[in-house]
């Protein structure tokens, strides 16, 4: 059970990465500090996103991602069986090249103590994100499994196993980040099947964050969540987390057209910007969303990540969709807190 | 000391180097020289650059550091074409002692006119020069009976090369067809070119476009949305014949090129090719130089030999003391002075002819609080001078710089921004000779400092890709090629 106010809010996933901390992990690369002191420093700076969220007033709380030179490499750095060539990326926030040569073996992938450090940090409901299989299958170089779909479907069956540990951790949100759907549409059908099979028996809320992408804070693709319907509707998720911010509110129809039963994390922060929007622009997206989603299905969020924003950018955004959040609370009748139970999984 | 030869004119070098080294060794024998100043003094003959530029024979630059406190003559500079047969010496001592003069404030040169106090180069006079050139363009190719392009290498634009145009047409059909097949094809297909020129370019690519978008059957064309983009409004007009019959798709738009951004923020990811040649080698620029582990910002100044403005006094009837006064008049538009605007723009001709820069380096203690382009940070370019040669002279590129990451954030996912310019490609190329400014006609030259360039875009997520201009054989230009990383 989460405890939670009607149109709870949270940032997408990771918080604006400081330019020391990018410097500092270079310096660990040309072996300047160690990884004892480097490992200090990424506590230390996690520790400053939690209470930074806390401040601002959110009231879902993630660990910020600060730890992650991307949303790949983190985790395919975990997987056995994976080969990373490390002399094969010149600048912090791109990937390495990956190839898989044989069958991948069942392992832990040691997100659990990451997860930790955030649950023990903040007293407010948490939410742990996880890149997706076909993220992760799209930047692995495959020379054994048949198919893109049947290397994803055992990168989900690798990592089900890390779910179902996070969740016994006391993980109660876990947020899967796709930002590729939307760059090969035409997957969409095998993408969901590994989504599936990703988060079966996971006893967790599950949402799915789908964007046009946020390499460097620019978009990797335009156009409309269209394509994903009606393939996603089979997704097994409780929620699906969209960017409206940036694109405008036009796709929300898809919502009023295909009457999906997921909730809906509505971006209404645009991230790819330096501007900061006030509370009535936020509190006129939401107003917008209400349209087509009644409130206790919504969750206010940014568009995507922060990593790419100026840390006082990224404060006053999340200050700026907290108050949005609060006049259109207000408006729907006062309802400042709700209980909502953990839906069933359909 | 370090003598730099440079290879433009082999022939004479040998006996020119032997005249500087003989020269050298006088002044420091007759106390002209300290033993520690020779010891640490560069000597760099021929500095490569075009023919019409801003250099006297010898320039000697002495060093300041962070306090202001001057320093001795650390770089003496010989144009060797310009040496008249038994003038070295005392072109060197003249040299020595204007620069002795300028260490001591308050001290005003006597044998020429400054047009403005040390500053960058980027805030120089010269620059307003050029800009009263693209606004008064037609006043100046009326009067010298020949169009800009003419003045080019070559005699007309790369930019206007036939299959170079036609192969981008394709090239460009090619990549609309890959989006259509993922469904991507946006509904409207914007393109941006900065600085239109004669608009000669962009009418020979949209006739192939279309051309191919008929015979291949796709209707591509009709989505196109052309923006034109320049600063002078007058090029704009210009440009307007050259791309009639397509002139339903096309938008012409007064735009500051070293920031397209704030003009078209509203089509931010939205546009599918940017392109522009010879524009950054026309921006603004500033230079530093790296010696002895330490980085120095060059200061210049315009100024006119005092011998020219005798001369152009004499030819334009009037008197020394307001030759100033007329060139002021000059860079606010006036190009009407002295009784007719053929006259006003044939002293304008005069004085860029005569104009000329001195300099002098001024040492950056912290590099955090040097005033760095957009784009470019002391971290960024620590890291690229940890790769770089220990002494030498590099373009800053400012005004390439700003217009570049000012423009990326345009560019449409899937799209990409093409330049056609001249570009040093990487740093260490500046070990082989620092190209200088030069004049072009009425305007200002510089080389493209393109490794920083890269360096910028890559960190920001693009891929950066220079390729050799293959279209003239001789020509400089090559052609910089820019996407987001996948």
């Amino acid at each position: 059970m989460m405890n939670l106010p009607i149109l709870p809010t949270a940032i997408v996933g990771s918080y604006a990465m400081p330019g020391w901390l990018e410097r500092l992990k270079t310096d660990y690369f040309s072996r300047r500090i160690s990884r004892h002191d480097l490992d200090e420093i990424y506590d230390a700076a996690t520790k400053a996103a939690i209470k930074d969220q806390e401040i601002a007033g959110l009231d879902i709380i993630t660990d910020g991602e600060l730890r992650r030179d991307n949303n790949v490499d983190y985790f395919l750095e975990r997987f056995p069986g994976v080969q990373i060539d490390r002399s094969s990326k010149k600048f912090y926030y791109d990937f390495y090249d990956s190839i898989v040569r044989g069958k991948l073996p069942m392992a832990s992938l040691g997100l659990v103590s990451d997860f930790r450090l955030l649950r023990d940090f903040t007293q407010r409901e948490t939410k742990f994100n996880i890149t997706g299989p076909h993220c992760l299958a799209k930047r692995i170089r495959n020379q054994h499994y048949p198919s893109e779909e049947a290397l994803a479907m055992d990168l989900a069956r690798v990592m089900n196993l890390e779910l179902k540990a996070l969740a016994k951790a006391g993980a109660r949100l876990l947020q899967i980040d796709e930002p590729y759907y939307s760059g090969f549409p035409e997957d969409i059908n095998w993408a969901v099947r590994s989504l599936n099979a990703l988060v079966d028996g996971v006893d967790a809320k599950i949402a799915v964050h789908i964007c046009y992408g946020n390499r460097y804070g620019k978009p990797s693709w335009e156009g409309s969540y269209r394509y994903l319907f009606p393939a996603i509707l089979d997704a097994k998720v409780h929620q699906l987390t969209l960017e409206f911010a940036r694109r405008g509110g036009e796709d929300l129809d898809l919502f009023t057209e295909f009457k999906p039963s997921f909730e809906l994390g509505v971006g209404v922060i645009d991230v790819k910007s330096h501007e900061v929007e006030t509370p009535e622009m936020v509190a006129e997206h939401i107003r917008r969303t209400l349209e087509v989603v009644p409130p206790e299905k919504i969750y206010v969020l940014t568009d995507c990540g922060c990593v790419h924003l100026p840390r006082d950018l990224a404060f006053a955004k999340m200050q700026a969709m907290v108050q949005g959040t609060q006049i259109v609370r207000k408006e729907i009748g006062g309802r400042a807190a709700t209980v909502i139970d953990r839906p069933v999984r359909a | 000391m370090i003598l730099k030869l440079n290879h433009l004119q082999e022939k004479v070098a040998a006996s020119a180097a032997q005249d500087v080294v003989a020269t050298i060794y006088s002044l420091l024998e007759e106390g002209h020289i300290g033993k520690e100043q020779f010891a640490r003094l560069q000597i760099e003959l021929d500095w490569i650059q075009y023919k019409q530029n801003f250099r006297d024979v010898v320039i000697a630059t002495e060093g300041y550091n962070a306090q202001g406190e001057p320093a001795p003559i650390m770089d003496i500079h010989i144009d060797t074409r310009q040496v008249q047969p038994g003038c070295l010496r005392v072109e060197m001592l003249n040299a020595f002692a204007r620069a002795k003069a300028r260490a001591n404030p308050g001290t005003e040169p006597v044998d020429r006119l400054p047009l403005e106090g040390f500053q960058s180069m980027r805030s120089s006079v010269v620059w307003e020069f050029n800009k009263l050139y693209w606004n008064k363009l037609k006043d100046w190719q009326d009067a010298t009976g020949k169009r800009y392009e003419q003045s080019l290498p070559g005699g007309q634009s790369d930019g206007h090369q036939p299959q170079a145009i036609a192969d981008s047409a394709d090239e460009f059909w090619n990549r609309m067809r890959n989006l259509e097949a993922r469904n991507q094809l946006p509904s409207e297909i914007f393109l941006l070119e900065i600085g239109v020129g004669t608009g000669t370019r962009m009418g020979l690519w949209l006739d192939k476009f279309r051309e191919l978008d008929r015979e291949r059957g796709t209707a591509f064309y009709p989505k196109l949305r052309i923006l034109l983009g320049d600063y002078a409004l007058g090029t704009l007009d210009m440009s307007r014949p050259a791309v009639n019959e397509h002139v339903d798709l096309c938008s012409f738009l007064v735009l500051d090129a070293q920031n397209p951004l704030k003009t078209l923020s509203f089509l931010r990811y939205k546009i599918m090719y940017v392109h522009s040649t010879n524009v950054y080698d026309n921006l603004p620029d500033e230079e530093v130089v790296r010696r002895d582990g330490r980085l120095y910002f060059v200061q210049v100044r315009a100024y006119i030999p005092m011998s020219e403005v005798v001369r152009l006094a004499a030819e334009f009837g009037t008197a020394p003391e307001t030759i100033r006064q007329s060139v002021d008049r000059l860079l606010e538009g006036r190009v009407d002075q002295f009784g007719s605007r053929a006259r006003g723009v044939d002293f304008w001709r005069e004085v860029w002819k005569a104009v000329r820069l001195e300099e002098r380096l001024v040492q950056l203690e912290d590099l955090p609080e040097f005033p760095f382009p957009e784009g470019l940070d002391a971290a960024k370019l620590e890291d690229m001078l940890e790769q770089a040669p220990s002494d030498f002279r590099f373009h800053l590129s400012s005004g390439a710089l700003e217009s570049f990451v000012r423009t990326l954030p345009l560019l449409h996912p899937r799209g990409f921004l093409e330049v056609q310019d001249i570009f040093v490609q990487r740093l260490d190329d500046y070990r082989l000779g620092f190209y200088g400014p030069g004049k072009l006609d009425g305007s200002l030259l510089n080389w493209v400092n393109g490794a920083i360039l890269k360096e910028v875009a890559e960190r920001a997520g693009y891929d950066v890709h220079f390729a050799p201009f293959q279209y003239r054989k001789g020509s400089k230009t090559s052609v910089l090629y820019t996407t987001r990383r996948d």
